[in-house]
């Protein structure tokens, strides 16, 4: 039991989400490895809200994630199903057959460079009888083992996300969909009805019971779960469920859903296309129905028909096409936007964050990230705030165009891997104070008054971190600045807001689908979805934008 | 052993092409022959002895693509080992299907009904995919010789239609006694798993199911918990009349053995909500908040109260146990309490044991504890907790009179427990369909025969081209009988001719032996098959091959549903 952490659960689903959701757990791997090695005091971020710790069969303590993740057949390449430290060599082996047998093995999908390395370097440290997972001597400034053979996963090398998942999974983490492929034409899961109808096929419905169960069940202080789901494919329908049956079962948790939505869209399809938009607006409504809080990411444009270029960062050079790069910048972003429910000392409950975020209806938020925070060398907190002017410091990552000139509503935001000496301002005394933020004595104080000037109106909290946002590889080298040196942790400046710019992209959304000849879509309504169904999700899309129209007297 | 490859790539949709290429992928049947040997009675006898010639054929999907299946023979078991390594083992023809990755469309729609049929019926899957293609190869022989394919279709719906009505006349209605019930069970599971686990299993499932049938309702096999555990080997696999439970008490003074204990089973939040979430809250002093906390506390404590309290008056100072389960949550404080008072409690039970828990033990689930009384309460003799690794399970026995049990599966991995667990569901549904049906027919083959004898018959009636088609028809349900024959490595030929003389001299049913290769009175030998799953493969196999045989167009169907 995890001393008094308020344990987390999270699901990932569908295959995109995989991408984040290995970069995530990389990046918090890495925070661990600091952690655990340095004469730092215990980092600020408490693991235990989003990992167990286990126990296998031969007594080993494992430290995995608290995860289920879903995706199709033919997508974990070399991963697999069970594996890690919970398997037993002897054991699998056994067979319960009597007389011939004929094998049918797939070709091995070879490991690539970079997971053969992890291996090799996890091979020695198995020996000592605890297992950990760790991939970096103790102790070594510069990692060793990266140093001597920097094996960095290549873009083009990495196919699926396992090909650079570092982490361990706990075997009752996977679920495989069978009936869908991950590859190929037919068998594809690719309309909200049948991700739907996957969860209420009475197979895999108990699968993710007994899954949720075990995971629930050993948790003294569960406050949520973290459901990271993809919306452009069918699988916006199986987070629609599983958010509903979460709903059903644990009331009174928080449920926190990522809607993720890899960028570009392939525009040489118009098919495709139209799906993505019926996928998205489906799953963004019905999520919205039954979790506490939802928010879109994606470094796409927009989230309409039409295709807008992904957005850009100002110190970032990425490949937009590469589900590898897209899913790095989204999982940095998640990893500061949930900091606040997984502290230390004084977390905000998932439930009470969504709470504050969500009044009156507005379920639906949009996040942004500045991806490094440009501090530069010898600037203080304030000088770099100031710099930004009344510019918005983040670029929004939630598909919702720009947000100048819109109202946000409640914000949380969170800083983090500024060092203590720069939060505040450093003049000599007796300098005419360049703007009040110099005044404060506080960095806390400072990111307070900033948020104050920059929308006086809105509801906002905020958190300041000194731990920063780990980007070792397998994390793609993305920095423009500093081209050559290796970078391993950087600063972020992250932002959850409920801001009336939501009110133009649902209503886009609406007037998109009501101009779509549906009748024309008929496979997309043949996996369950009516024409009625549709109706009244253009009238919750509706309702939904409602609450986000300016200047209507909901100032809270 | 030389494997024909047969690459699949999507072919164009042209006439007659499709009718090729499932024969292809399937028409000789030995595209899954491995799976499907109807097994026998008594003794060792469902799994024959020697091999078979080493014949077949791997069926190879796209370059990347993944498993890779070909077909064995009756003895040779497809183990399937996927890219990262993960093994499955199976001889079940659903869960072979499932496991590949089909490309071809044509292929895909057979695969598709035919794990249709599983769905509703349990059983038949390989059958079906068999028959489905040996009506295609058959069908080819007359179209390739110019005969229209909506008269063959014709001569199909007349020939299913005759096969239905001679179905209905072997079937043998009896009263489903255990011993039927063991037979149809053998026979079902001996073709899914070696001898001794079948026998194993066989009996299990039947007396599972024998527990749960109350006369006058129909059997909810949702009543039959199927739990697995990773533990020992495969043949420890038994049923226990009472339910097990994958999880444990949270708390490391609460026993881990009661016996005669009175079980509470309820649906009431014992778990303290930190008051922050109520996020309403303001204080204006510590005190203040410190009194908010004690009353929210309080509530949850009198909650444990009252369960403490009901502890008290039943047990009395007796040496009883009392043991609460709860589908919420209980936190360790609430734990702590009940410990103190040596209850047992469990938390975060699943919704779907609940009523299990009643219909096993007695007693009424709670959902508020104002009311609660004795008369709420379970009774079970002994109740026990065992670990494995991280892992817990609670053992709830000695119930009196149960109607809901639990089969809890054994196997020392993954693959055996999933290989048990499959043929356990089939087993049941086997035996529930038997019992629902009220009646059995014999199967090694002995149903196909005679029904392609009396559409032989039958086709002299039927005028003009369609009698090619019952001639057809009557051919491809042969496939049966050879197919077992081969797969138990006798020359089919031979067999078949057998097995036919002997029908038509004995007027009984006959089927292959698959020991001996000789003919053999299936009734005589208890190899039972369920009726609806027969009937079903007659209905649905004539549907398909009509379909395709009509339809080049269908092609597309199995293909991505976005090219619609």
């Amino acid at each position: 039991m995890a001393g008094g952490a308020r344990e987390v659960l999270t699901l990932q689903l569908g295959h995109f989400a995989g991408f984040v959701g290995a970069h995530w757990w990389n990046q918090q791997d890495a925070a661990l490895d600091r952690s655990g090695d340095a004469k730092e005091p215990p980092g600020e971020l408490c693991p235990d809200v989003l990992f167990r710790t286990g126990r296998t069969l031969h007594g080993q303590e494992t430290y995995t994630p608290r995860l289920i993740l879903m995706d199709l057949k033919g997508s974990l390449s070399s991963l697999r199903e069970e594996g890690g430290p919970y398997r037993d060599r002897q054991l699998d082996a056994a067979i319960a057959w009597q007389g011939k047998l004929t094998t049918h093995k797939e070709e091995l999908d070879p490991k690539n460079p970079y997971l053969q390395d992890l291996l090799s370097a996890e091979g020695v440290l198995s020996s000592d009888g605890v297992w950990r997972v760790k991939s970096i001597p103790k102790g070594k400034g510069p990692p060793p083992v990266t140093a001597a053979k920097p094996v960095i996963p290549l873009e083009g090398g990495v196919r699926v996300w396992s090909d650079f998942l570092r982490v361990h999974l706990h075997p009752r983490s996977i679920c495989m969909i069978h009936k869908y492929n991950h590859e190929g034409e037919a068998g594809r899961l690719e309309a909200f009805g049948q991700g739907e109808s996957v969860l209420k096929e009475p197979g895999y419905l108990e699968m993710l019971e007994d899954r949720l169960h075990f995971y629930v069940e050993e948790c003294d202080y569960l406050q949520g779960f973290q459901i990271l789901c993809d919306l452009h494919d069918g699988f916006s329908g199986v987070g629609a469920k599983a958010a509903e049956l979460l709903q059903d079962e644990y009331s009174g948790r928080g449920i926190m859903t990522w809607g993720l939505l890899p960028a570009p869209y392939n525009l040489g399809e118009p098919q495709k296309n139209i799906y993505r938009l019926l996928n998205t607006t489906f799953g963004l409504v019905h999520l919205a129905a039954h979790s506490s809080l939802v928010c879109p990411l994606s470094l796409g444009g927009s989230l309409g028909l039409r295709p807008e270029r992904p957005v850009s960062f100002p110190h970032l050079r990425y490949d937009a096409t590469l589900p590898f790069h897209c899913s790095a910048i989204l999982a940095t972003a998640l990893d500061t936007l949930t900091a606040p429910y997984r502290l230390h000392c004084a977390p905000v409950s998932m439930a009470h964050l969504a709470d504050m975020l969500s009044c009156a209806g507005k379920k639906v938020v949009t996040a942004g990230a500045s991806i490094p925070f440009p501090l530069g060398p010898g600037q203080s907190l304030p000088d770099t705030l100031m710099q930004f002017g009344g510019a918005t410091p983040w670029t929004p990552l939630s598909a919702c165009g720009d947000p100048c000139g819109t109202r946000c509503f409640a914000q949380s935001v969170v800083l983090r891997g500024v060092d203590r000496a720069c939060h505040t301002s450093q003049l000599p005394p007796g300098t005419p104070l360049p703007s009040p933020l110099h005044a404060c004595t506080t960095g806390e104080d400072v990111l307070a008054q900033y948020l104050e000037l920059q929308e006086p109106r809105a509801l906002s909290s905020s958190h300041l971190l000194r731990s920063p946002c780990s980007v070792a590889p397998p994390y793609p080298h993305l920095f423009s600045s500093c081209s050559q040196q290796a970078v391993d942790s950087i600063p972020v400046f992250g932002a959850l807001c409920s801001s009336s710019s939501l009110h133009r992209t649902l209503a886009g959304l609406a007037r998109e689908l009501t101009k779509l000849d549906l009748r024309r879509w008929a496979s997309f309504m043949d996996a369950g979805v009516e024409l009625d169904d549709v109706q009244e999700l253009l009238q919750d899309l509706h309702s939904l934008a409602q609450c986000y129209q300016e200047g209507d007297g909901l100032t809270d | 052993m030389q494997p024909r490859e047969t690459t699949a790539p999507l072919p164009l949709p042209t006439a007659g092409r499709n009718r090729r290429a499932a024969a292809a992928l399937w028409g000789s049947g030995q595209g899954l022959r491995g799976a499907r040997p109807r097994g026998q009675g008594a003794g060792p006898r469902g799994v024959a002895a020697e091999s078979a010639p080493p014949e077949g054929r791997e069926r190879q999907r796209r370059p990347n693509s993944r498993a890779h299946v070909s077909a064995g023979s009756l003895h040779k078991r497809p183990r399937l080992v996927s890219g990262a390594g993960d093994i499955k083992l199976t001889k079940d023809g659903n869960v072979l299907l499932r496991e590949m990755q089909i490309q071809h469309p044509t292929a895909s729609l057979i695969a598709k009904v035919a794990t249709a049929q599983d769905d509703i019926t349990g059983d038949g899957t390989t059958s079906n995919v068999l028959i489905i293609g040996e009506l295609l190869k058959q069908a080819d022989l007359y179209i390739s010789e110019g005969l229209h394919p909506r008269i063959i279709a014709e001569g199909f719906e007349a020939a299913k239609i005759k096969a239905l009505e001679v179905l209905e006349k072997v079937k043998v209605g009896k009263e489903m006694k255990r011993e039927i019930l063991l037979d149809v069970a053998r026979t079902s599971l001996r073709t899914k798993v070696r001898a001794d686990l079948a026998d194993v299993l066989t009996k299990a499932v039947v007396d599972s199911v024998l527990a749960i049938r109350r006369p006058g309702y129909p059997i909810d096999l949702f009543m039959i918990e199927i739990m697995e555990m990773k533990h020992k080997s495969e043949t420890d696999t038994k049923l226990i009349r009472g339910l097990v439970l994958d999880h444990g008490a949270r708390h490391p003074d609460m026993k881990k053995r009661v016996e005669d204990a009175f079980i509470l089973t309820c649906n009431v939040s014992l778990e303290y909500e930190k008051t922050e979430v109520n996020s309403g809250f303001f204080y204006k002093t510590a005190e203040e908040k410190e009194k908010l906390v004690k009353a929210e506390r309080k509530f949850i404590e009198d909650r444990v109260q009252k369960i403490i309290d009901l502890k008290d008056k039943v047990c009395d100072k007796s040496s009883k146990g009392f043991v609460v389960i709860n589908q919420k949550g209980i936190d360790p404080f609430s734990l702590d309490t009940l410990a103190k008072h040596g209850i047992v409690a469990l938390r975060r039970a699943k919704r779907r044991n609940m009523e299990r828990l009643s219909l096993a033990c007695g007693g009424i689930a709670v959902n508020s504890l104002e009311d609660l009384s004795v008369d709420c309460l379970g009774h079970a003799g002994l109740v026990y907790e065992h670990t494995l690794g991280e892992e817990k399970f609670t053992f709830i026995e000695d119930c009196i009179n149960p109607r809901s049990v639990t089969l809890l599966v054994k196997g020392p991995n993954k693959h055996t427990l999933t290989q048990t667990k499959d043929a356990l569901r089939d087993g049941l549904r086997a035996i529930k369909n038997a019992i629902e049906d009220g009646c059995v027919v014999p199967g090694a083959g002995a149903v196909e025969v005679a029904i392609a004898e009396a559409l032989i018959k039958y086709k002299r009636k039927i005028k003009g081209g369609a009698r090619l088609g019952v001639q057809a028809f009557a051919d491809a349900l042969l496939i049966i009988p050879k197919v077992l024959a081969q797969n138990s490595g006798y020359d089919l030929q031979e067999t078949l001719v057998k097995v036919q003389a002997e029908h038509v001299e004995s007027k009984q049913l006959v089927g292959v032996d698959l020991n001996t290769g000789e003919p053999m009175v299936a009734e005589d030998a208890r190899v039972w098959d369920n009726y609806c799953v027969k009937k079903q493969l007659l209905h649905s196999c004539t549907a398909i091959a009509t379909n395709l045989l009509l339809v080049d167009e269908i092609m597309r169907a199995g293909m991505s549903s976005l090219k619609g």
